[in-house]
């Protein structure tokens, strides 16, 4: 494997990039996403 | 017979006439005054600048949204404000040159309420060499994004030959604002160059003024992530890490040559890097609209502060960093020398930096402006469209507030666009500008504040295109749509 550019960064696990495009789970986060969002929006009007 | 007058139609704008027109009833008329002839949803403009969307994606005309709507439009720049009339009339009235008339030619547009939302003048003159005329790109227009996109496919054609390309995106001065669209638009290109199969040819970096990656001009965010609370520099850093994307941060640009961008460090470091692509956004100021009372005396600076936004209901009394407040940042948007007068999104002048300033041994100001688009200047408009209206009907002042210091905001930021495969970072922060009296350790509510990467983002960027440009349609039922 090449050398990281940037050595003391931080970064995602397999798992967690698996996660970012899983459709199961990514269904669930748009919900909550939404859900998340509504609030601010509610709040902020 | 009451007239408000709106000058721009952008977000704010935009926003703002078709509210005061479905509140106004038949009580007055509401006129739009713009250079362009059409709304551009300028958040979707990365996408035309990587080659995803065409122009017309992304835009709407404007002239039959308003003729349906009762919406006056005259088709010109503001040049001048005469809030007090002039010798002749004491109605107050702005001068418009007509788009594509005669040098000089000159409109006279009374109003009785004025709301200035005419958004940034670009102004790529402050670092030589630097837009889309000369040596560099931008997505700032859907013009500019398309010419973005001409010269990304020509690199990427020079890259399935064989060839290496050197790609630099960020910011071109180093007080620029709008970070999070050049982070879009850097994410989108690594997207799109892995997507057609060259990303191996390509080397990305990421030139910016932020002091630290992820300040994004509102001083950064903490989110509360795997039991700690992490600030968005170790996610920025991370995401550009995991895509192979080099940065370079605390920089202001001092030239773009053909090819060569020279660049200063806050350390006072002066370094040039070689470049075959790049999207370099320029500083915003006001427009330069004039102002004279009715004797032809100039007050320009009574409207407005030397960067040409204009002053409203906020403290711009000179402070150190550490001294300003969240109390500062204005509230109705009213211009404090003429109660008629408001202003809205990018046309009203911040009170002071989010981020904290720093300036090189040069001199050279090294910090990003705060950033006052989307989402607030929807609000912001809105608010002042409904305080207006209700002046009218016999309020004495200002009714509603649209504080950043109080509102928070959703944002999602595209990381790449295709629907089983594409990703967003999807976050909301309250307030947008940190209020450290409420909230002392970080400034923001923490349970309010979040961000996250996933294709979940992306989904949500898509309904968003397509539901603020059916909104900004007017279409049935556009005003039930949250701005």
């Amino acid at each position: 494997m090449a050398p990281l550019m940037h050595p003391y960064v931080s970064r995602p696990t397999r798992w967690t990039v698996f996660l970012r495009t899983f459709l199961p789970w990514q269904l669930w986060r748009f919900v909550r996403i939404n859900i998340k969002m509504l609030g601010i929006i509610r709040r902020s009007h | 017979m009451n007239r408000i007058v709106v000058l721009g139609a952008g977000i704010a704008g935009h926003t703002a006439a078709a509210f005061a027109r479905k509140w106004l009833g038949r009580d007055g008329s509401v006129t739009v005054v713009s250079p362009k002839d059409y709304y551009n949803w300028i958040p979707s403009n990365i996408w035309v600048g990587v080659g995803l969307m065409r122009p017309e994606q992304v835009t709407i005309p404007l002239r039959p949204v308003y003729a349906r709507h009762g919406i006056e439009f005259v088709h010109g720049s503001a040049r001048t404000i005469y809030p007090e009339g002039d010798g002749a009339s004491p109605t107050p009235y702005v001068t418009v040159e007509p788009a594509g008339g005669l040098a000089g030619a000159s409109i006279r547009v009374p109003y009785d309420f004025l709301i200035n939302a005419t958004g940034p003048r670009l102004r790529f003159d402050k670092t030589p060499g630097l837009g889309p005329d000369a040596n560099s790109q931008s997505v700032c227009t859907e013009g500019h994004a398309v010419q973005a996109a001409h010269a990304l496919a020509e690199s990427v054609e020079r890259m399935r030959r064989g060839e290496r390309q050197r790609f630099i995106v960020g910011i071109g001065h180093g007080t620029c604002t709008c970070e999070g669209a050049a982070f879009e638009y850097i994410v989108n290109l690594e997207f799109e160059l892995r997507a057609r199969g060259v990303r191996d040819r390509a080397e990305i970096v990421w030139l910016t003024n932020e002091y630290e990656l992820g300040d994004f001009g509102m001083g950064g965010m903490h989110f509360r992530y795997g039991g700690y609370v992490t600030p968005s520099s170790t996610f920025n850093a991370s995401l550009f890490a995991e895509r192979g994307i080099d940065w370079i941060t605390r920089a202001h640009t001092r030239q773009v040559d053909p090819g060569v961008i020279h660049y200063e460090t806050l350390t006072g470091e002066v370094r040039e890097r070689p470049f075959d692509f790049a999207m370099l956004l320029p500083p915003f100021s006001g427009v330069g609209i004039k102002a004279f009372d009715r004797d032809g005396g100039d007050i320009t600076t009574r409207l407005f502060q030397p960067n040409d936004f204009m002053k409203v209901d906020a403290d711009y009394e000179p402070k150190p960093f550490e001294a300003w407040r969240a109390a500062d940042w204005p509230r109705t948007y009213q211009s404090p020398a003429y109660p008629n007068v408001f202003a809205a999104g990018i046309a009203f002048a911040p009170p002071h930096a989010i981020s904290r300033p720093y300036t090189s041994p040069s001199g050279a100001a090294i910090a990003p402006a705060p950033p006052r688009t989307g989402m607030p200047s929807a609000m912001i408009g809105k608010a002042v469209a409904r305080s207006i209206v209700d002046m009218i009907r016999g309020s004495q002042g200002p009714t509603r507030t649209a504080s950043m210091a109080e509102m928070g905001a959703a944002c999602v930021a595209s990381a790449g666009a295709n629907p089983f495969t594409g990703t967003a970072a999807s976050m909301t922060v309250f307030p947008i500008v940190p209020d450290f009296d409420r909230y002392p350790e970080y400034g923001r509510d923490l349970g309010r504040t979040f961000g996250e990467i996933g294709l979940a983002g992306h989904w949500i960027k898509i309904l968003l295109h397509h539901l603020f440009l059916y909104k900004a349609r007017l279409r049935p039922g556009w005003s039930l749509i949250p701005e």
